[in-house]
């Protein structure tokens, strides 16, 4: 019973750590109309940078500070520079592009902080709390995991649902030349979708290094998981993304603890197929067509 | 804007025309040279003999790892600024395989064949390994002192040229299971295993002496680092003594899980995942209130083979600590440094036993005929023949205690199977004045 709970509460917070990186995904598709393959990357690079300041004696909340404003940084710049040369032309192109930004970002920190395994500091404890008499897998940290993610779902939901930034960022993903027409700076709009989303990628980035240990690739597993999660969720809606990154965070944990930790990666990948196969459109999308 | 990348262009460009040059010249060069002591066989010239590695440098296991080609490489300059071996120096080339054995088979490729490199020494890696041995058997080229305790190294019918060095883990296993027979008889042990031979040859070794106390053996696959359901598993089996056959940093990633969960077995690592220095770095960091300290593995168990930093007056280390200060990189010595350079000293003592003319045929010739008989910084012998690849075959327990480690039982020896566990008697001599092993050419 412990066993199970424990399990459980494990993948509660490996799934809630996904769904920030599905958010951080859902929010540049609906911002840009492209899947973003560096999105780990730049999480990762950002988390480094706080790693520093950290380690000078500044508190972690400013190392947190930093990297998000990194994040936010980092992301309109690749938009502006990397980008924009390949915006507007064939999907694939920029679905490229990010990848060789993956690649180049991974090596440059690499080369910048070291390739080795060094540890994360966490601002929360790491002991789980007791339960009459039993410790369970969940400490102060992994709640601040979770709130941050519900926080950031709220956000997103409410950016897209409410707000006429998020309309007008919806409507330049979709047709930039009738948003032009019609007076929206697209340009703008997908600056500031790339700028979010990579802050949004950067808390991912943050909360999975909390009290573990990061180097060059420690993104690489979340990319994949979170990808799944994204698509799981139908790559449309935050709530979607929140809930396929719980929905891959248990399923995996489960498997890990009763299966075998050599099966993960592939009841990840099963997850996948079996959900393009019987829903390619992701389990929580509304909207049954909807092709530009 | 312009100019420095066309300058970085150019010294691109220069250093690939020189690349070129250089690999030419060592192509054409050597098999022309007919003169007595020259070039005896391929990677072998009058001045020098050529030797690489692969090693994780970065990844997973680069941790620790990565420092063990500094050691080596600190040890070949050492004897090469004393002379070398017949008056040729050691010109050590390693490269970066991420622990990843498609990468090796590349390097690998790479060392043979474009280095053209005269024997592997000490490349490391159970998986990664494993992805090369029929390649060098195949190529001929020696492939000594891998650096793993597998089995797989000791095939001496189908892998003629593979050596193992270290103590193999079903040894390491025996040892470690026949202590907790002894010690803690009525303890429920779990295991925590990584999934490969490293944790299956481990867990055989462990089981011929407790398989009724074992309750629960995990896995985790390398590369996943959520080890959280492995460690709940163990917890809810019962087990009060966790062995672990893993690499340091699921050292650092178990002990994290387990002070999440609570949960305090006494843990006992095998040699190759605990030591203190690197997972106590790895850990330090959750130091700030939440760990005690660096001294989390404080009191845990685990087996030693070579006498380490920890032991800084032993004359074996304070020779290690000559050959660092003279010709070490940065850094500091570390147990993994040692354990390159008692490597490189083995293959120093092979190169000698190889003769004046050495050649892949005969350093295998050799290691086979006086590989039982040397002896240098192990505390136990090797257990070459021309039936056996096997490298050390023993170890000792030993308990960690701040930054030393105390010993919990005499050296002891044994082999695979059923072979008995023995203690080992003879005084660990120490080494040579100079530093240098004087081993007789063979015949």
């Amino acid at each position: 019973m412990q066993q199970f709970v424990n399990i459980t509460l494990n993948g509660l917070s490996q799934g809630a750590i996904y769904a920030a990186f599905a958010l951080a995904l859902v929010l540049i598709w609906r911002a840009t109309r492209i899947i973003n393959f560096a999105q780990g990357a730049m999480a990762m690079f950002t988390t480094y940078l706080a790693l520093p300041l950290i380690e000078s004696g500044q508190s972690y909340w400013a190392g947190f500070a930093a990297a998000l404003v990194a994040g936010l940084v980092l992301g309109a710049l690749v938009e502006r520079i990397v980008m924009r040369p390949v915006e507007g032309g064939p999907e694939l192109n920029a679905v490229i592009v990010t990848l060789g930004l993956f690649i180049a970002l991974q090596a440059l920190a690499a080369i910048l902080f070291g390739a080795t395994f060094q540890s994360f500091p966490a601002p929360f404890g790491l002991r789980g709390f007791t339960v009459g008499e039993f410790t369970i897998a969940f400490t102060p940290f992994s709640v601040f995991v979770i709130g941050s993610v519900l926080v950031v779902m709220l956000a997103l939901t409410a950016l897209f649902r409410f707000t006429d930034l998020g309309l007008r960022m919806r409507a330049s993903a979709f047709s930039q030349e009738v948003s032009r027409l019609l007076g929206v700076r697209v340009g703008r709009m997908l600056t500031l979708g790339w700028a979010f989303a990579a802050v949004v990628g950067s808390l991912a980035g943050l909360l999975i290094a909390g009290g573990n240990l990061v180097h060059p690739a420690y993104m690489d597993a979340v990319i994949v998981y979170g990808f799944v999660a994204a698509v799981l969720g139908g790559l449309e809606s935050p709530g979607g993304a929140v809930a396929g990154g719980l929905i891959i965070g248990l399923a995996l944990s489960y498997v890990s603890g009763y299966l075998g930790s050599e099966l993960v990666t592939l009841a990840a990948l099963g997850i996948l197929v079996a959900v393009l196969l019987v829903r390619p459109r992701g389990l929580f999308t509304r909207v049954a067509e909807r092709r530009v | 804007m312009r100019r420095p990348g066309h300058r970085g262009l150019a010294t691109g460009a220069l250093a690939a025309i020189a690349a070129l040059l250089i690999s030419s010249c060592g192509a054409g060069g050597r098999p022309e040279e007919g003169e007595g002591g020259g070039a005896s066989d391929v990677g072998v010239t009058a001045e020098s003999v050529k030797v690489g590695g692969h090693f994780p440098l970065t990844g997973v296991a680069a941790p620790g790892y990565s420092e063990i080609p500094t050691g080596a490489k600190a040890y070949f300059d050492y004897v090469n600024a004393n002379g070398g071996v017949h008056g040729r120096t050691i010109d050590y080339v390693y490269r970066d395989d991420a622990y990843n054995p498609t990468n090796t088979s590349q390097v690998v490729n790479e060392l043979v064949l474009q280095d053209e490199i005269f024997a592997m020494v000490g490349g490391l890696g159970t998986p990664t390994h494993s992805a090369v041995l029929d390649f060098l058997n195949g190529e001929g080229v020696p492939d000594l002192f891998v650096s793993s305790g597998s089995l797989l190294w000791n095939q001496p019918g189908k892998n003629p040229q593979t050596f193992g060095w270290q103590p193999d883990y079903e040894v390491e296993g025996k040892i470690i299971g026949q202590y907790v027979k002894q010690h803690l008889p009525d303890a429920k042990v779990g295991l925590f295993l990584q999934d490969d031979d490293f944790g299956d040859d481990g867990e055989k070794g462990a089981r011929a002496y407790i398989g009724d106390q074992i309750v629960a053996a995990e896995r985790y696959a390398p590369g996943n680092t959520d080890v959280a359901p492995q460690i709940a598993a163990l917890q809810a089996a019962g087990a009060d003594v966790v062995i672990g056959f893993n690499v340091p940093s699921y050292t650092a990633l178990s002990q994290l899980t387990a002070m999440r969960l609570n949960y305090r077995p006494q843990w006992i690592y095998s040699n190759v995942g605990s030591d203190p220095a690197l997972v106590g770095s790895l850990l330090s960091r959750f130091s700030e209130g939440k760990v005690t300290d660096a001294a989390m593995l404080e009191g845990v168990i685990t087996t030693e083979y070579l006498p380490g930093v920890d032991a800084p007056d032993n004359p074996w280390t304070r020779l290690w600590q000559r050959v660092w200060d003279a010709h070490g990189g940065r850094g500091e010595l570390t147990n993994y440094r040692i354990y390159g350079m008692a490597q490189a000293y083995t293959f120093v003592q092979a190169l000698q036993a190889a003769g004046p003319e050495p050649t892949r045929e005969g350093i295998v010739r050799a290691l086979e005929e006086v590989g039982g008989e040397l002896r240098g910084p192990a505390f136990v012998p090797y257990r070459y023949s021309a039936d056996s690849h096997a490298g050390l075959g023993g170890v000792k327990v030993v308990r960690i205690a701040g930054d030393a480690t105390e010993d919990l039982g005499p050296v002891l020896v044994t082999g695979n199977g059923d072979t008995e566990i023995t203690e080992y008697t003879e005084q660990h001599a120490g080494p040579p004045a100079n530093g240098i092993p004087n081993v007789e050419p063979v015949s």
